[in-house]
């Protein structure tokens, strides 16, 4: 073999070697997160996950510019690494050629591809360029990025693309019969070198191709060091992410209390979070997609979730060289470092509404709702440091089973008159309900929340739905205690809540508060407790659509005209829920008029209240439900719906905020005022 | 420094009470019990005292059935150090009769602060801590807003109506606790497991005398449903009226 | 023929409404006894005393020292202990204010006997003393027996309404018991309060504000009613504190003060979750509404239906006609 083949075979094997290195030096890092995690369930939906959001990039297309854009480059990239790999080969062994296995026409359709997607490349590659030198996205610049980073690739791609067509025009212009002239691009660029000599073709060549080699070798060892090992990174962690499919979408991380000698509980530093939450740090390019659609965010908090992913990767790396070995003089000061404090402050932690928009608009599937909901288990369980507000609503929740401050006895006082009888009740009478009506602390004592659940018991005693109530035995489902990370506070709650149900031999819950039907349909499984829990949005419309709910004919002189629907968090983005209760409102008024905010369905604002946070107080920036509500008020409609009691009180107060007085209605109402 | 912190076990308050089938007290049937809110900031005040001191140790003491086991495990998952049970089989309303069972246990425990929340919630006597003080032979005072312990010594001030005393008496000392000193910690998952290994002693009660019972309980009358007097400033008149002769508050 | 002993409160050298409510809850024990009065205070205190006649002391006790311009809890209740053993007495009764709430366990302590504390009636039964007062933070009244003699007992101010009953109001003149210069306890200072801004935890009347005011600079309606009421307390939603227009500290709800009022008045509130949170176990609620089915008015015992601004100042007029007229 030639010398120059054996110093080519002698680099591609050091800068595999030392790929290999560091790839083994990320694994280590990444087993030092000691939450258990086993991510080996529901391998067909985890590879539907991979193909639909990996491969065909579901999620990069929600954005109708650099969704093409970086589907040209993925793609590119794909079609391009065989091309990459006959190169490398051919460095050692001249004559290997994949036309030794394909078909002529194969060949040659494989190098005309190989052309068209380095032009696309190129050409998206030089508008990812443009669009970040001239800083015209915003969501691409924030303080905890790394700008100079994507900069240098994108330009390292670029001169990858240029030396490669360089390669293909030299060595068509030296041989003109090379299968290479199925490119067309590279052809033609062939024919401009026309009157080159012999000499400076074969010069050319030879420093593209060199060129070429170095620049992909380099590339490939530059990736640990830069936030493009997604490339390596991104996939497998979409394979193995939770966001959507393998059945727990939005649920928290199951814990146990019981444990004996446990000292610390959630994580305060990377070590307490699992190589799951650690892979998805290195899996974020910092696109900023989440932060763009965060309602804390855009709304002047200091949270980003971004920053709380870029936070994870920074730590990591900084404490990973000092634990797991070697490390230099400086290991005392960062051991003495954490994430919680030194990276990600509790006022971050404390204005997310776990609304999930960064979860579900995230292209590689990171989670950053769990980052911040074990963190947020870390300050309540571990340093019992949280806002002082929250005190009264945990100690409410622990001796009245409500986080209002109201009269336990007061719950079923909405029920009066209407001859709705008690699981108590029934059992007694040797009777079982066709379902259970869980109704919900909001619905118990908040008095407007309480017209929704007199609307929605109405609505199915008009059907002839045989149902009950759990009147003074119902306890909140410990949502609100969950979300803020207080677990104990919350199994606490369900446990009992649980035992209860069972008890009664419960099976069938219909619920109108989507926290309450996301909890104990999603998370109760979790304790123990299994139930089909159905929305009134989903249950009301099986009714209309069997028939069973009889409604008026005609308008009334003051019927609303329009709506414009507010999408419930936990309903959309945790359930997928966003066609029923848009559909039970057409049932019930066929003529009316749906108008859609900007921010709608999957891509819905938060009306805030979610996280906990109903129960803090929003001292930063401007208020999410004000801002939200304007955007309803924009719509110009007449009324505004929702489905959601959280939501409901929200957007009362927003529209009030900004000096209006639209109607807020939620769907069960806007049925049951069409009753016959 | 030796603090003792004595508290109640009373039921949730922000409830509709009943009256016991034997009518003598209220119906426990569902009623979720605490310590006394009072007994809690008092708690929350000697954690802090001695969080400040730098070392001493906490004892939390309640009288009662083997139901107030739960109670002092509470106190003791907010960082008080150990627990007392004085058992009884109920608690008299007699202060007297209290005040000489407490302070038998205190005698000899050498605390150089004892607290007690101001009253409890549900019989508000007020009258157990200055009691105990008399019997102990210590200097007392009571229903402080603010409270500072050193020098051996407490500076606290007192609220009077429209105004406030600052009052000082050497160590040791019994306080009781208002509102304003402390608001108690919620207890971390931490303090809660660590409780469960923290010693609970039990020892029978020395109960004094009873010379004051509760015969019976009564729920006070209740008030008319709302109703809508009228409209605009002409429904003033009806308004006042009403609130002169029928709520009284005027 | 029971004796009865009074403590008769004073402060700054002038007797405290306290002594006549006292004395007059004395006599509907006295059973045709007579009703002895005990004062103590600074030198010169003695020269106040006639008003005590008037209320039915027949006797009245005056222990004057220096030391007195202050209250000495420890020198007076083992004065007055002494006294209550020495003359005899059937009963000794104190009012549960701030002070007679400190002293008449004290007093209890030194005679080693159970005292009944803040009772709205009373009356004997033989030779016990039967008591109702109310606990469970208002919710439950119980019956107490009182069978220790003598009979120690604090009426709940406010009940017994001072009533005149003129007595001979003989002076007698008694030392300490012990040396107040001893005292363990001391009051250093005696603050004055500002009692032009009562705290919205004490006040027994509450009027509070929402959104329904429109603007900040409405609130000064408020201000003229709490005035016109004279012992109330201006308090104010999450909505309008957030925004500004009052302080955060004037917040009533679940995320700010908790109050229990006797009469809470709500004005252009609309009465959401979190602010009844805050103020449902207040005694009388009166809601002030444009809107008639604001979620307020199911808890309110009274409203009105209308415009606040239009509302409230002729009630703020009726109040202050009320108040100063009968």
């Amino acid at each position: 073999m030639d010398g120059e083949r054996l110093l080519w075979l002698a680099t591609v094997v050091v800068a595999a070697g030392f790929f290999a290195f560091n790839v083994q030096k990320f694994t280590d890092y990444l087993r030092l997160g000691t939450a258990p995690e086993d991510r080996t369930n529901s391998p067909l939906a985890r590879l539907t996950n991979f193909l639909e959001i990996g491969i065909f990039q579901k999620k990069i297309f929600r954005d109708s510019i650099a969704g093409p854009m970086h589907a040209a480059i993925f793609w590119g990239f794909c079609v391009l690494t065989a091309g990459t790999v006959e190169f490398i080969v051919r460095g050692v062994v001249p004559s290997f050629s994949f036309s030794a296995f394909l078909p002529h026409w194969l060949y040659a359709f494989y190098l005309a591809n190989q052309d068209l997607w380095g032009v696309l490349v190129l050409g998206a590659v030089a508008l990812a360029l443009t669009r970040r030198l001239t800083r015209s996205v915003r969501r691409l610049q924030g303080a905890e990025t790394h700008p100079n980073d994507p900069l240098l690739i994108l330009s390292w791609i670029g001169a990858l693309m240029i030396t490669m067509f360089g390669m293909h025009a030299f060595e068509l212009a030296l041989d003109p019969t090379s299968p290479m002239a199925a490119a067309p691009l590279s052809l033609n660029m062939a024919n401009a070198l026309h009157g080159v000599s012999e000499g400076a073709a074969r010069a050319g060549l030879e420093i593209n191709w060199w060129l070429h080699g170095l620049l992909v070798l380099g590339f490939l060892n530059y990736l640990p060091y830069s936030k493009h090992f997604h490339v390596v990174t991104s996939l497998p962690n979409v394979y193995l992410s939770n966001t959507s499919g393998p059945g727990q979408v939005g649920v928290m991380r199951a814990m146990d209390l019981e444990a004996e000698d446990v000292e610390v509980f959630g994580a305060a530093d990377v070590q307490q979070l699992s190589w799951k939450n650690l892979l998805d740090g290195f899996a974020c390019t910092e696109c900023g997609r989440c932060t763009a659609v965060c309602p804390a965010n855009a709304t002047g908090k200091l949270l980003s979730p971004r920053k709380i992913m870029i936070n994870v990767r920074e730590r990591l790396e900084e404490v990973a060289p000092v634990s797991v070995g070697g490390g230099n003089g400086n290991s005392e000061a960062v051991l003495g470092k954490r994430l919680l404090d030194d990276y990600i402050t509790d006022e971050e932690l404390w204005a997310c509404t776990s609304c999930r928009a960064c979860v579900y608009e995230c292209p590689v599937s990171i989670d950053q709702l769990e980052v911040i909901n074990e963190m947020r288990r870390h300050l309540v369980l571990t340093e019992s440091r949280f806002p002082e507000v929250l005190i009264p609503t945990f100690e409410s929740m622990e001796s009245r089973g409500s986080p209002w401050a109201f009269d336990p006895g007061d719950r079923a006082r909405w029920a009066e008159g209407m001859d709705i009888p008690t699981m108590a009740e029934l059992t007694e009478r040797g009777e079982r309900p066709e379902v259970l009506y869980w109704v919900g602390c909001m619905g118990s004592f908040d008095e407007r929340s309480k017209k929704t659940t007199v609307a929605f018991a109405r609505i199915m005693q008009a059907a002839g739905v045989r149902f009950a109530i759990l009147g003074q035995e119902e306890k909140c489902n410990g949502d609100p205690a969950r979300r803020l990370g207080n677990e104990y506070l919350y199994q606490t709650l369900a446990k009992d809540n649980i035992s209860m149900l069972d008890q009664y031999g419960v099976t069938t819950i219909v619920t109108a508060c989507p926290h309450c039907f996301h909890q104990i349909g999603n998370e109760y499984p979790q304790l123990g407790g299994n139930y089909e829990v159905i929305h009134p949005s989903t249950y009301i419309e099986s009714l209309l659509a069997a028939g069973r709910v009889p409604l008026r004919d005609g308008e009334t002189a003051n019927a609303v005209r329009s709506f414009t629907f507010h999408d419930s968090c936990y309903l959309g983005r945790y359930n997928d829920v966003y066609d029923s209760p848009r559909d039970t409102i057409r049932r019930a008024l066929p003529v009316v008029r749906m108008q859609e905010m900007p921010r709608s369905r999957d891509r819905g604002f938060c009306c805030g209240a979610g996280g906990g946070r109903m129960f803090m107080e929003e001292t930063t920036g401007t208020r999410i439900n004000a801002d939200r509500a304007r955007e309803a008020l924009a719509t110009g409609t007449d009324a505004i719906a929702v489905a959601c009691p959280f939501c409901m009180t929200m957007m009362r107060d927003g529209v009030a905020a900004n000096g209006a007085s639209t109607p807020v209605y939620d769907i069960a109402e806007v049925v049951a005022e069409r009753l016959d | 420094m030796k603090i003792a912190v004595c508290i109640k076990r009373v039921p949730e308050m922000d409830v509709k009470f009943r009256i016991a089938p034997s009518g003598e007290g209220v119906d426990e049937t569902g009623l979720k019990f605490d310590m006394s809110d009072f007994d809690g900031y008092a708690a929350e005040a000697a954690l802090q005292i001695k969080e400040k001191q730098n070392g001493g140790e906490v004892t939390v003491i309640c009288l009662g059935p083997d139901t107030v086991h739960e109670t002092l495990r509470k106190a003791l998952s907010m960082g008080i150090d150990r627990a007392v049970q004085l058992k009884a089989d109920a608690v008299p309303v007699d202060a007297w009769a209290i005040a000489e069972a407490l302070a038998a246990e205190l005698k000899t425990g050498g605390y150089d602060l004892i607290l007690f929340g101001r009253m409890s919630l549900d019989v508000a006597n007020q009258s157990v801590g200055p009691m105990v003080a008399e019997l102990l032979g210590v200097p007392c005072v009571t229903a402080v807003s603010q409270l500072d312990v050193s020098g051996g010594g407490v500076k606290a001030r007192r609220e009077l109506e429209g105004a406030a005393e600052m009052v000082e008496c050497p160590l040791p000392a019994v306080v009781s606790i208002d509102e304003g000193v402390a608001r108690p910690r919620y207890p971390s998952l931490k303090g809660i497991m660590a409780a469960k290994k923290k010693p609970l002693e039990s020892r029978p009660a020395q109960l004094g005398a009873v010379r004051m019972t509760r015969r019976g309980s009564a729920l006070p009358a209740e008030h008319a449903a709302g109703r809508i007097v009228g409209e605009g400033p002409g429904a003033v008149p009806e308004l006042i009226n009403l609130l002169h002769t029928e709520a009284k508050v005027l | 023929m029971p004796n009865v002993l009074v403590f008769a409160e004073s402060r700054g050298g002038a007797l405290r409404r306290a002594a006549f409510e006292a004395l007059t809850a004395a006599r509907s024990l006295a059973d045709g006894g007579e009703v002895h009065a005990l004062v103590f205070g600074a030198p010169g205190i003695g020269d106040k005393t006639a008003e005590l006649a008037k209320f039915g002391a027949a006797t009245v006790i005056v222990c004057e020292h220096a030391a007195f311009a202050n209250y000495a809890p420890e020198s007076m209740a083992a004065t007055f202990a002494a006294r209550v053993q020495s003359g005899g007495y059937k009963a000794a009764l104190f009012t549960a204010s701030a002070h007679g709430k400190d002293l008449g366990p004290r007093v209890a302590a030194k005679l080693r006997s159970p005292i009944a504390t803040d009772v709205v009636s009373m009356k004997w039964e033989g030779e016990s003393l039967v008591a109702e007062k109310p606990g469970y933070t208002g919710k439950v009244i119980a019956t107490v027996v009182l069978s220790a003699s003598p009979a120690l007992v604090s009426v709940r101010p406010g009940t017994f309404v001072a009533a005149q009953s003129p007595a001979a109001g003989n002076v007698e003149r008694i030392s300490p018991a012990s040396d107040p210069s001893a005292d363990r306890v001391r009051v250093t200072e005696t603050v004055v309060g500002d009692t032009a801004k009562l705290d919205l935890g004490e006040a027994p009347v509450i009027i509070a504000g929402g959104r329904g005011l429109k603007e900040a600079k409405n609130f000064s309606l408020l201000e003229d009613l709490a005035r016109a009421f004279g012992n109330a307390a201006v308090g104010a939603t999450r909505a309008v504190t957030d925004d500004g227009w009052r302080p955060h500290s004037d917040q009533i709800g679940q995320t700010g003060r908790l109050v229990s009022p006797d009469l809470y008045v709500a004005v252009g509130i609309s009465g959401a979750i979190q602010h009844l949170a805050g103020m449902r176990t207040s005694r009388t609620i009166v809601a002030i509404n444009r809107d008639k089915e604001a979620p307020i008015f199911k808890i309110a015992d009274y409203g009105i239906i209308g415009d606040a601004l239009e509302i409230v100042p002729a009630l703020t007029e009726a109040v202050r006609a009320a108040k100063h007229g009968a």
